[in-house]
């Protein structure tokens, strides 16, 4: 062991003015607008992945079962519209949380002394996570629809009578969704970007 | 013999559908082909086999019987099986790996049945064109392989020749190779060919297709190994038993054979393995067979079937129940390969229930018409309809 190699962690770090102090300086170094918008981006794209997750599995399912049963064709398409409102759910929080993000009046290099920081911080990081909670709510919302509704096809083929009954299930299982859109208005009701410094 | 492994795994309740929705979906659909308890009446009520036809339209085997002049037991098997064939091969063409080598394997059984078939056929001398047209339809290979079978000569090398040169071109040839192998391994081929050599070679293939199916079957992991694991143990242990109960007053159940030539014939999967199979092994007589298989659980029901003797039930009819009870089962969860297996062994089981009734009515034995096993019956003895409706 040579006397210069560093013998702990605490050694090791680097301490030249362009090295960060760990994750938590990384962190909150990002920039609000970048947490806002990539709360947008997962909003909207796990939840379509959860949709589309949703109607691949009840969809073949569908086609199969009415190769030997025609009559269930039109009324299983529900299964489908359930997977599909997942995809709407993510849409609208898009939508409510891309209105939200405005840029400052005047484009300066720096912000003003006066930012309401305090706010800028809280709208990208309540944003961020209302896009996340409607995101991974509508991936699991999407596939439990597109699993009850792969059984609901199939058993609608067998007997008419269960269709409405495991319709029950895929009602609870859209459910889901519901709460994780819910919860991402709620989120992110609070959370305006200031666009002009603080009087 | 290493079975190579499936391209991927069967897929979870998440991930099935996206390769094998369609197809089990397809399969499902074909479950209400069956015949209801209703039809079953109607049919066993009929007095002649014009009748019998007339009830036969209004089922699903409508477009099958439609073009049969007049109905015969034979007709009306060959009619059936062309249907299950026709669904098969659809399911077939529609299926993705790892589903088409499993549906492969589910057609090996009945190729092995066609190889022996023409092999037997070839030694009695019979025609090549006249075995063909008996051959079981899920169980063809290639023209010019079943033609090049006759060519084969019982000599010294007689075996190895037709491997070499026929079939090796088979799906099933590594079952046959492997045969060599251990009966070379075992003391010399056996030149001489007797009636019973057929049969061994017949129950070895048939050993080594079912150790080779649940090797790939517990690959595939997840729900399809836990279903088709049971499927496959109830077939091995009920080949098991009849392997013994059919060598009682042949050669092979001398006391020097059994240990050589019958221990080499069950399989190496079942309930009954390892343990129950070396107690076999020394089994001589029909009570000592009783004796072993009373302390199996599942078995000693069965065999309580055959003890009781009698023209009631023989102990073919409650293997046949109780296969039809296990298939029905596999029917009963989603996203598994078993549906497959089950949905062509429960149409072979309603094939042979058709058969057994035009025989009754054609014979007029109307005492002995009820002996079938229905499918997906609301009166089978496992289904306790009780209290609803």
């Amino acid at each position: 062991k040579s006397k210069t190699a560093p013998r702990t962690m605490a050694d090791a770090t680097c301490t030249s003015e362009f090295c960060n102090a760990g994750w938590s300086e990384v962190l909150t170094h990002m920039s609000p607008y970048g947490y806002a918008n990539f709360g947008i981006a997962f909003g909207l794209g796990l939840s379509v992945v959860g949709a589309a997750w949703g109607i691949w599995l009840t969809g073949s399912s569908l086609v199969g079962a009415a190769v030997k049963a025609p009559r269930i064709r039109s009324k299983n398409l529900i299964s489908v519209i359930f997977c599909e409102a997942t995809a709407i759910y993510g849409v609208i929080m898009a939508i409510i949380l891309a209105n939200k993000v405005k840029k400052p009046d005047e484009a300066t290099y720096f912000l003003d002394e006066d930012w309401d920081f305090p706010g800028f911080y809280y709208a990208g990081y309540g944003m961020f996570s209302a896009g996340l909670s409607v995101g991974l709510t509508n991936i699991a919302s999407g596939v439990s629809v597109g699993i009850a509704g792969s059984s609901c096809a199939i058993a609608d083929a067998q007997d008419p009578s269960l269709f409405v009954k495991i319709l029950i299930v895929e009602i609870f299982a859209s459910a889901l969704g519901i709460f994780g859109i819910i919860v991402g208005i709620i989120q992110s009701n609070a959370c305006t970007f200031p666009i002009a410094p603080l009087e | 013999m290493t079975t190579p492994a499936p391209a991927s795994g069967a897929g979870d309740m998440s991930t099935f559908n996206i390769l094998h929705g369609f197809t089990e979906a397809l399969v499902r659909g074909m479950r209400s082909s069956f015949m209801r308890d209703s039809d079953y009446h109607h049919m066993t009520q009929c007095e002649t086999l014009d009748d019998f036809r007339l009830n036969m339209t209004e089922t699903d085997y409508s477009e099958s019987v439609a073009d049969v002049q007049t109905l015969t037991p034979s007709g009306l098997q060959e009619a059936a099986l062309e249907k299950l064939v026709t669904e098969f091969k659809y399911l077939r063409m529609q299926a993705v790996e790892p589903l088409g080598r499993f549906l492969d394997f589910v057609t090996y059984e009945y190729m092995i049945e066609n190889i022996m078939l023409l092999l037997k056929g070839t030694l009695s001398g019979r025609d090549i064109n006249e075995l063909i047209a008996q051959c079981h339809p899920l169980g063809l290979f290639k023209e010019s392989t079943m033609r090049s079978i006759p060519t084969f000569e019982p000599g010294p090398r007689g075996y190895d020749d037709l491997y070499q040169t026929v079939l090796v071109d088979t799906p099933v040839g590594p079952y046959f190779a492997q045969f060599l192998q251990d009966s070379a391994m075992h003391g010399g081929s056996r030149n001489v060919l007797e009636e019973v050599e057929i049969e061994i070679i017949k129950s070895s293939l048939i050993k080594y297709w079912i150790e080779d199916f649940a090797a790939f079957c517990e690959k595939l992991g997840g729900d399809t190994a836990t279903v088709m694991g049971d499927l496959l143990k109830a077939r091995a242990d009920t080949n098991a038993i009849n392997i013994t109960l059919n060598s009682f007053g042949t050669p092979l159940n001398e006391p020097g054979m059994r240990f050589s030539d019958r221990k080499r014939l069950y399989p190496a999967v079942g309930h009954l393995y390892p343990a129950g199979t070396s107690m076999l092994v020394d089994v001589g007589d029909e009570d000592e067979l009783g004796r072993v298989l009373e302390l199996f659980p599942q078995y000693s029901s069965i065999w309580g079937v055959h003890a009781a003797g009698g023209s009631e039930k023989s102990i073919d009819d409650a293997f046949y129940e109780r296969d039809v009870h296990q298939l029905e089962l596999a029917f009963e969860g989603q996203m598994h390969f078993g549906v497959f297996y089950a949905y062509v062994k429960l149409k072979e089981q309603e094939i042979r229930n058709l058969v057994w009734i035009t025989e009754c009515i054609l014979q007029g034995q109307k005492d002995e018409i009820n002996k079938f096993v229905p499918v997906f019956s609301q009166h089978a003895p496992w289904r306790k309809v009780g209290g609803r409706r």
